[in-house]
C-alpha cells in the first residue's frame, strides 16, 4: 500500500514536471491539431475546419519569423509576401519540375533564404524605421515582378502547380485523402518545431540581444551587442521561416500564382502579428486565425454574412481597427486580463471556502 | 532600337566606376579621419547627380531628345497623379508619423462619388461636359475631405498612443473597411469616367512636332493651382506653421499652445482631397474607377516619398518627378522588367543616401 502510494506520488510529480516543461504547451497545441485530423477522418468535423487549421498553421510559421523581426528586432519589413512566394516557387520548380529530391530542395531553398536574408539585413543596416518598411515593400514588388516575368521558374500568369509526392518511398498518392493527411502531419510537425525554435531563440541571449536592439541601437551597442550580427541574424531567421512557410503552402494547396504574393499579403501577415500580440507565440496564432481563418471557418457560415458577403471584409477591417485601438499590445493582452480576473475570483472563492470551513480568523 | 546595348553598357560602366571611386576615396581618405568630414556627403550628392545625368545623357543619345520629350509630355498626367498622391502621403506622415495605406482607398472613394455625380448629371441634363466634370471633381474632393476628417476624428485621434506600426495597421483596417463599403455604396462594377477632352494640342519646337493631350494640360493646371495654394498655406498660414511644429514634435507643439488635434484633422482631410483629385485624373485619363485602381500609384507615392525624404515637402515632389521619368524611359530599355529597373535604381540611391535625396539628419536622444 505504502509502495503504491509512493508510486502514484512519483507519477504525479513526473506528470507535473512534464506539464511545467516549456515545450509542453506547444506540443499539446500540435497534438490538438492532430486530434482534429482524426476527428475529420471519423467524419465528425467538416473539411473547412481542417483547411482553416492548415492555413492557420502555415501562416503562423511565417508570422513567427516575422515576429522575431518586428516584436523582438523592432524592424518592420513589408517584403514578406515576396519571400513566401519565393519559397513556394522554389519548391514547385526544383521538386516539381526538375525532380530534385526533397532534401536537396530543402538545402537549396535554405541557402536561397540565407542569401536573401543577408541582402535585406545589409540593407537594414543603413536604412531604418519607416524607410526600411517602404524599401522592403519595394523589394517585395521587385520580387513579384520577377515572379510574373520569369515564367520558366514560376509559370507566369498560369501559375505553378505542384504534383503530389511520396515520402520515404511510401505511396501516399493513391486517393482517399492520404496525401492530404500526410501534408497535414508534415505541417503540424513544422508548426510545432517552428514554435519551439522561436521560444528557444526568444529565451536565449540572442532574443535578449534583439530586444535590447529594439529599445535602443546605441545603448545595445554600448553594451557590446554587435548590431551587424544580430540584424543579419534576425533577417536570415525571418526569411528562413517565410520560405519554409511558402514551401508548406505549395505542398498543401498544390498551386502557387505569382500575382497573389502582393503587398496586401505582407500587410495581412503584419496585421496578424500586431493584432495577436507581437511578442507572444500563442498570440500570433490567435492573430493569424483572426485575420486568415475567421472568414473561411466561421463568418462564411453565418446566414447574415452569407446574405451580404461585402460585410465580411468590413467586419474584418473594423475588428483590426478596434483591436489595435483598444489593445495595442495585441489580443493576448485581453486573454491575460481575463486570466487575471479568473485567478482573482478563484482566490476570493478559496478564501470564502476557508472561512466557511475553518471559521473566521480573529 | 540599335544602340540600346551600348547605352546600357555605358550606364553600367559609368555607375560602377562611380561606386568604386567612392569606396576608394572613402576607405583611403574619409575613414582615416576621426570625425566624418562634411564634404563626404557632398561627394555622395555629386556622384549620385553624375550617375543620374549619365542615364539621361545615354538615353538621349539612343532615343534622341524629341522622342524623350514627347514621352515625358504624354506621361505628365501620371506625374500629376503621383505628385498629388505623394503630397498627401507626406502630409499625413508629418502629422501622424505613419504611412497611410488607406490613402489610395480614400482617394478611390472620392473618385467613385465624383464619377457617380458626373454620370447622373450627364444623364439628366444636356449641358457642357466640362462643367459637369468640374462639379464632379469638386464634389469628390469634398467627400474625400470629409472622409479624411471623419477618419481622423473618429479613429486616428483616439489611437494617438498607438505605435507607428500600430497606426499602419489601423490604416490597413481602414483599407479593408473601405474596400467592403465601396461596392455596397457604389455598386461592384468599375465605372468609366469621361475625359475633360480627347483632343490633342500640336506644337512645334524647331522642326520637331510635339503632341500633348488637352487632358494633360487640365491635369497640369489643376495640380499646379492646388500645389501653389497648398505650399502657400504651409509657408504663410498659421495652419502651415502648426503642421511644421507638429512634425518636429507633437507633444512640444501641443505644450506650446498649438491645437495639434485640429492640425492633424485638417492634414488628414487635405490629404484625402489631394488623393481624390489624383484618383479623378487617374480614372478620367483612360482607366476606369475600380476599387483597387490606386494601389500601384500609392506604392509609387511611398517610394517617391522615401526617395525625396519625408522630412521636406519639396523633396518628395522631386522624387515623384524622378520616378516618373525613370518609369517612362525604362520600358524602352526593357518592357518586362520596368518595375525592377525603377525600384532597383531607387533602392541604390536610397542605400547611398539613407534619409532620401533631400533628407536632413535629425539629432536623436539616446
Amino acid at each position: 500500500m505504502d509502495r503504491m502510494m509512493r508510486g502514484i506520488n512519483r507519477f504525479i510529480r513526473e506528470f507535473k514536471a512534464i506539464v511545467k516543461h516549456p515545450y509542453f504547451g506547444y506540443v499539446f497545441f500540435g497534438m490538438m491539431f492532430l486530434i482534429l485530423l482524426l476527428l475529420r477522418n471519423q467524419g465528425w468535423v467538416t473539411i473547412s475546419v481542417i483547411n482553416t487549421a492548415v492555413i492557420v498553421m502555415i501562416y503562423t510559421v511565417i508570422s513567427l519569423g516575422f515576429s522575431l523581426l518586428l516584436g523582438f528586432g523592432g524592424l518592420a519589413s513589408l517584403g514578406t509576401a515576396g519571400f513566401v512566394g519565393f519559397g513556394s516557387f522554389l519548391m514547385g520548380y526544383l521538386h516539381g519540375v526538375l525532380n530534385y529530391s526533397l532534401g536537396v530542395t530543402l538545402v537549396l531553398s535554405l541557402s536561397v533564404a540565407l542569401a536573401i536574408g543577408l541582402i535585406v539585413g545589409f540593407i537594414s543596416l543603413r536604412i531604418e524605421g519607416m524607410y526600411l518598411a517602404i524599401i522592403t515593400l519595394g523589394l517585395g514588388e521587385i520580387l513579384r515582378q520577377f515572379f510574373i516575368s520569369y515564367d520558366t521558374f514560376t509559370g507566369g500568369f498560369s501559375g505553378r502547380s505542384f504534383r503530389e509526392f511520396t515520402l520515404f518511398g511510401i505511396n501516399f498518392v493513391s486517393g482517399d485523402g492520404k496525401y492530404f493527411n500526410m501534408v497535414y502531419i508534415i505541417v503540424v510537425i513544422m508548426f510545432v518545431l517552428a514554435m519551439i525554435a522561436t521560444i528557444n531563440i526568444i529565451k536565449s541571449p540572442t532574443g535578449r540581444a534583439l530586444l535590447a536592439m529594439k529599445n535602443s541601437d546605441s545603448a545595445a551597442q554600448s553594451m557590446g551587442i554587435s548590431l551587424i550580427k544580430y540584424r543579419l541574424l534576425a533577417f536570415v531567421l525571418s526569411t528562413v521561416f517565410a520560405l519554409l512557410g511558402g514551401m508548406l503552402y505549395i505542398m498543401h494547396t498544390k498551386f502557387s500564382y505569382a500575382p497573389q504574393w502582393n503587398l496586401s499579403f505582407s500587410l495581412e501577415i503584419l496585421a496578424a502579428v500586431i493584432v495577436g500580440g507581437a511578442q507572444s507565440i500563442f498570440g500570433i496564432a490567435i492573430g493569424v486565425f483572426l485575420i486568415f481563418g475567421l472568414k473561411i471557418s466561421v463568418l462564411n457560415y453565418i446566414p447574415f454574412f452569407q446574405a451580404n458577403p461585402a460585410l465580411i471584409v468590413i467586419f474584418n477591417g473594423a475588428l483590426i481597427i478596434l483591436v489595435v485601438m483598444f489593445y495595442p499590445g495585441g489580443l493576448i493582452r485581453l486573454l491575460q486580463t481575463l486570466k487575471y480576473i479568473v485567478v482573482k475570483r478563484f482566490g476570493l472563492l478559496k478564501q470564502k471556502w476557508r472561512r466557511y470551513r475553518y471559521g473566521e480568523d480573529d | 532600337m540599335p544602340g540600346i546595348d551600348i547605352a546600357i553598357r555605358q550606364i553600367l560602366i559609368v555607375n560602377a566606376i562611380l561606386f568604386l571611386l567612392f569606396f576608394v576615396i572613402d576607405i583611403a581618405f574619409f575613414r582615416k579621419k576621426i570625425k566624418r568630414p562634411l564634404y563626404r556627403g557632398r561627394l555622395i550628392n555629386a556622384l549620385i547627380t553624375i550617375g543620374i545625368l549619365t542615364m539621361f545623357v545615354a538615353s538621349i543619345k539612343v532615343f534622341t531628345w524629341p522622342l524623350l520629350l514627347q514621352i515625358f509630355l504624354l506621361n505628365t498626367v501620371d506625374l500629376c497623379i503621383l505628385i498629388l498622391a505623394t503630397t498627401g502621403v507626406v502630409l499625413i506622415f508629418k502629422t501622424s508619423v505613419t504611412t497611410n495605406f488607406a490613402q489610395g482607398m480614400m482617394a478611390t472613394f472620392g473618385a467613385f462619388f465624383a464619377t457617380t455625380v458626373v454620370i447622373r448629371l450627364m444623364a439628366k441634363y444636356s449641358g457642357s461636359q466640362t462643367l459637369y466634370l468640374f462639379i464632379g471633381l469638386f464634389s469628390g474632393v469634398l467627400v474625400s475631405f470629409l472622409l479624411g476628417l471623419i477618419i481622423d476624428v473618429g479613429i486616428i485621434r483616439r489611437g494617438r498612443h498607438v505605435s507607428s506600426v500600430g497606426k499602419q495597421m489601423i490604416t490597413m483596417g481602414l483599407v479593408m473597411v473601405l474596400m467592403g463599403a465601396i461596392p455596397v455604396i457604389f455598386g461592384s462594377n468599375p465605372i468609366a469616367l469621361p475625359a475633360f477632352s480627347i483632343d490633342v494640342e500640336i506644337f512645334n519646337i524647331g522642326e520637331h512636332i510635339l503632341v500633348i493631350p488637352v487632358q494633360n494640360l487640365y491635369a497640369i493646371v489643376i495640380t499646379l493651382v492646388v500645389l501653389v495654394i497648398l505650399f502657400a498655406a504651409l509657408r504663410f498660414t498659421k495652419w502651415g506653421l502648426g503642421v511644421r511644429a507638429t512634425a518636429s514634435s507633437e507633444m512640444v507643439a501641443s505644450m506650446m499652445g498649438v491645437n495639434t488635434r485640429a492640425i492633424t484633422a485638417m492634414s488628414w482631410a487635405i490629404a484625402g482631397g489631394l488623393g481624390a483629385i489624383a484618383a479623378f485624373f487617374y480614372a478620367s485619363s483612360g482607366a476606369q474607377v475600380q476599387v483597387a485602381s490606386m494601389v500601384g500609384v500609392q506604392v509609387n507615392a511611398f517610394m517617391a516619398a522615401v526617395l525625396g525624404s519625408f522630412s521636406s515637402f519639396g523633396g518628395p515632389i522631386v522624387g515623384a518627378l524622378l520616378i516618373n521619368i525613370f518609369s517612362s524611359i525604362a520600358p524602352f530599355y526593357d518592357g518586362t522588367w520596368q518595375v525592377v529597373i525603377v525600384y532597383g535604381i531607387i533602392l541604390l540611391i536610397v542605400l547611398a543616401k539613407p534619409l532620401g535625396l533631400f533628407g536632413k539628419k535629425t539629432a536623436k536622444k539616446v
